[in-house]
């Protein structure tokens, strides 16, 4: 009987752990111990050759994705393999051309992952999660002829490996517009945000989104919550109820599941949603979402690898390119005037005169972060804005 | 005032699967199997009730109350098919408990995940519900009640499940300790060779109280894909509460009317950063409360080593009638 106890205890303490680190993961995958570094210096420094593309054409070309979740989240990982389909049919891949390393989770498995589509054959690979980043580099390194892609990231710039790259865009701007129709909707002028992480590339969303609501509803005010996760839908879930219940009566977000929609739905309350258009997961709540359009850098990365060309360092595009925008807007629930508002809103992003981080913006301890006539530019691949304006509360940080 | 009734409101919703589930699983030790496999059998069940909801909404082409009551069943059913693999497993083969728990909640994890793929493909990309079957997991309209302050929050603004989770926890409670079979079934979970001698069937006992374990398993899983996610699949939906419900087990000191306000101060305790904020306190450590209230009542219980409140004297091992 005590050894016993003693054995359960054990049990429950790994039990913990799994929990909590990662249960939801798929289990790391062996490392292919076979794997012989070819070069461990990155690279000498170059003026970036093209890649090289001896033989290679529509035909033969490998493309190996790296995704964290599987496109049944019906968010970020759904919306990129739209965009990666979308691809293969304007290029005219077909479906044996495309490896997809699903539901990876931002550890070794990662770099597990990366390795077994080198091995598969894989001409580009595309890493599209954030935390990938450094798994990506320490792949890179060993494989200079092979191309590697990674979304929302900032170290190819600085890198001197000539096969990386980032490619994120200006979501921002997707976002100001979805704060547009939520500024028109709420009643409380109390908007609620469920948030993944407080770190940039979600403030600089969330930042966006706010300055949208603001530009139509000056006495607009925002409570973010953080969900401490990219994917946990029952958090997600929670997160907007309790937002709800603080009185927020439109709920923003950056999460990668229709949680926070659903929450809204059946709390009586509106959503704003990202990735896809969440309006079949709650007709009665999600006005429209803010979404990317992935199929432009895909394309233009495999033309640039067929052609022989190189593919950008640091690709980021926004509005006016096609790269980001928002979904359908749900007609029966959008406050009037709201398409009308956010046509006036997009020509004037588009027209490139104007851009979203326009000063004068204070933050919320009262500093200025951006001075009046001074425009804040992001950086083209990796979101660095981590200014908490003035009117936003942070929950969780 | 507000919030905390507000946090209760949620603590209550959050702690309504882990009751349902460590229900299931307090009736699966007390007959002496130690099944950790809930969090795979949360998952069977998850997709059962949404796949039985789902197919009868193509079926009938409405959805409802019937699809209501079909995702019930085959919740069950599927939570049940769970704790039978178990049984065969340990109780006919004699296979390791522990070992077979966890892999049941690897297999559990995969089997619901898997279906919700093959589901998700079947509906084209996206399983949900209509919003006839979505209203039967809404708020109960009890009317002027829910309106009475601070009362009617917490005690009518719930879904159905949550009354039939404390229902199936009172009734539990009652069963175990008032009744005849209740008291053989514990027999059988403190001393398998004892009950044998007296009559009593320990193959049959740890048989049923499997099945009827793992179908409260696969009801509070179904709690998470029907209540919780409104009836859309979503990965990762179980999100570990199966682990937490076997922690809460020995929070409840195998009493499933204590497993009641446990849950409830489980659920709060995972729910609390989002109505309470400290600051300063960083988000991760905040999210640890539960699992540190855990770890503090298994020290205590060690510690203080009460024979009611100890687990049943026969759980992990299996009985072989040769070697009484």
């Amino acid at each position: 009987m005590q050894h016993l106890r003693k054995w359960l205890v054990v049990l429950l303490c790994v039990a913990f752990v799994i929990t909590l680190v990662a249960c939801d993961k798929k289990p790391d995958e062996p490392k292919p111990t076979d794997v012989a570094p070819t070069e461990g210096e990155p690279g000498e420094p170059t003026e970036a050759p093209p890649p090289a593309s001896d033989g290679v054409t529509l035909e033969n070309i490998k493309l190996g994705f790296v995704h964290i979740t599987d496109p049944s989240d019906m968010g970020y990982t759904y919306n990129h393999d739209l965009g990666t389909q979308k691809m293969a049919r304007e290029l005219g891949l077909t479906d044996d051309q495309i490896v997809n390393k699903f539901n990876t989770a931002e550890d070794a498995a990662c770099e597990a992952a990366l390795r077994e589509l080198v091995e598969q054959g894989c001409h580009i690979i595309f890493a599209t999660s954030f935390g990938f980043e450094d798994y990506v580099m320490e792949v890179a390194s060993d494989y200079p002829d092979v191309e590697f892609c990674h979304a929302s990231g900032y170290q190819a710039a600085v890198s001197e490996m000539p096969n990386v790259h980032n490619y994120f865009g200006k979501i921002y701007q997707a976002r100001y517009l979805s704060g547009i129709a939520a500024g028109l909707k709420t009643e409380n002028n109390l908007l609620g945000y469920v948030n993944a992480y407080p770190f940039a590339e979600c403030i600089q969303g969330f930042t966006g989104f706010y300055l949208g609501a603001k530009s139509v509803n000056p006495d607009v005010e925002m409570i973010v919550m953080n969900t401490d996760s990219w994917n946990d839908p029952q958090k997600e879930a929670q997160v907007a109820k309790a937002l709800i219940e603080q009185g927020c009566d439109v709920i923003g977000q950056h999460c990668d599941s229709t949680a926070p929609a659903t929450a809204a739905e059946a709390e009586g309350a509106f959503h704003v949603g990202y990735n896809s258009d969440m309006i079949g997961a709650a007709p009665n709540a999600t006005l429209t979402s803010a979404v990317w359009d992935w199929s432009r850098y895909l394309i233009l990365a495999v033309s640039n690898y067929v052609d022989g060309k190189a593919i950008p360092k640091d690709w980021g595009e926004g509005l006016a390119e096609g790269a980001v925008d928002i979904s359908r807007l749900n007609e029966a629930l959008v406050a009037p005037g709201t398409a009308e508002a956010i046509e006036a809103a997009r020509e004037k992003i588009v027209s490139g005169d104007w851009d979203v981080f326009t000063g004068p913006l204070v933050n919320n301890q009262g500093e200025v972060v951006v001075k009046e006539g001074e425009t804040y530019i992001e950086p083209a691949s990796s979101p660095a804005w981590e200014h908490i304006l003035e009117g936003v509360t942070m929950i969780g940080d | 005032m507000n919030t905390l009734v507000s946090l209760l409101n949620a603590a209550v919703l959050a702690g309504t699967p882990l009751l349902l589930a460590t229900c299931g699983e307090i009736l699966t030790e007390k007959s002496g199997s130690l099944n950790l496999g809930v969090e795979g059998m949360m998952y069977m069940g998850a997709i059962a009730g949404l796949a039985g909801a789902w197919y009868v909404e193509q079926w009938f082409g409405h959805g409802g109350l019937l699809a209501a009551v079909f995702a019930f069943v085959f919740a069950f059913l599927c939570g049940a098919l769970g704790g039978l693999i178990y049984a065969i497993l340990t109780v006919s083969l004699r296979a390791n408990q522990n070992v077979t728990g966890l892999t049941l909640a690897i297999f559990g994890t995969g089997f619901g995940k898997f279906f919700g793929e093959v589901l998700g493909h079947k509906a084209g990309g996206y399983v949900t519900v209509n919003a006839e079957t979505k209203a039967m997991y809404g708020r109960i309209n009890f009317g002027k009640l829910s309106e009475i302050p601070v009362l009617g929050t917490l005690f009518f603004k719930y879904n159905w499940l949550v009354y039939f989770a404390l229902a199936v926890a009172i009734l539990l409670g009652w069963f175990l300790n008032r009744t005849r079979k209740g008291l053989s079934l514990r027999a059988v979970g403190e001393s398998p060779g004892t009950a044998d001698s007296a009559g009593i069937s320990v193959t049959r006992y740890r048989y049923l109280a499997a099945l009827g374990g793992g179908g409260l398993c696969g009801l509070g899983g179904m709690y998470m894909s029907m209540v919780d996610q409104k009836g859309i699949w979503v990965h990762d939906c179980i999100s570990g509460y199966g682990w937490l419900a076997i922690a809460l087990v020995i929070f409840a000191t195998w009493n499933p009317l204590r497993a009641i306000y446990c849950s409830i101060i489980f659920g709060g305790l995972s729910v609390m950063y989002m109505y309470v904020p400290i600051s300063g306190l960083p988000l991760p450590i905040y999210r640890m409360f539960p699992y540190i209230a855990t770890i503090i009542v298994l020290i205590i219980t060690s510690m203080m080593q009460i024979k009611e409140h100890a687990q049943p004297a026969g759980t992990g091992l299996n009985y072989f009638r040769e070697e009484r």
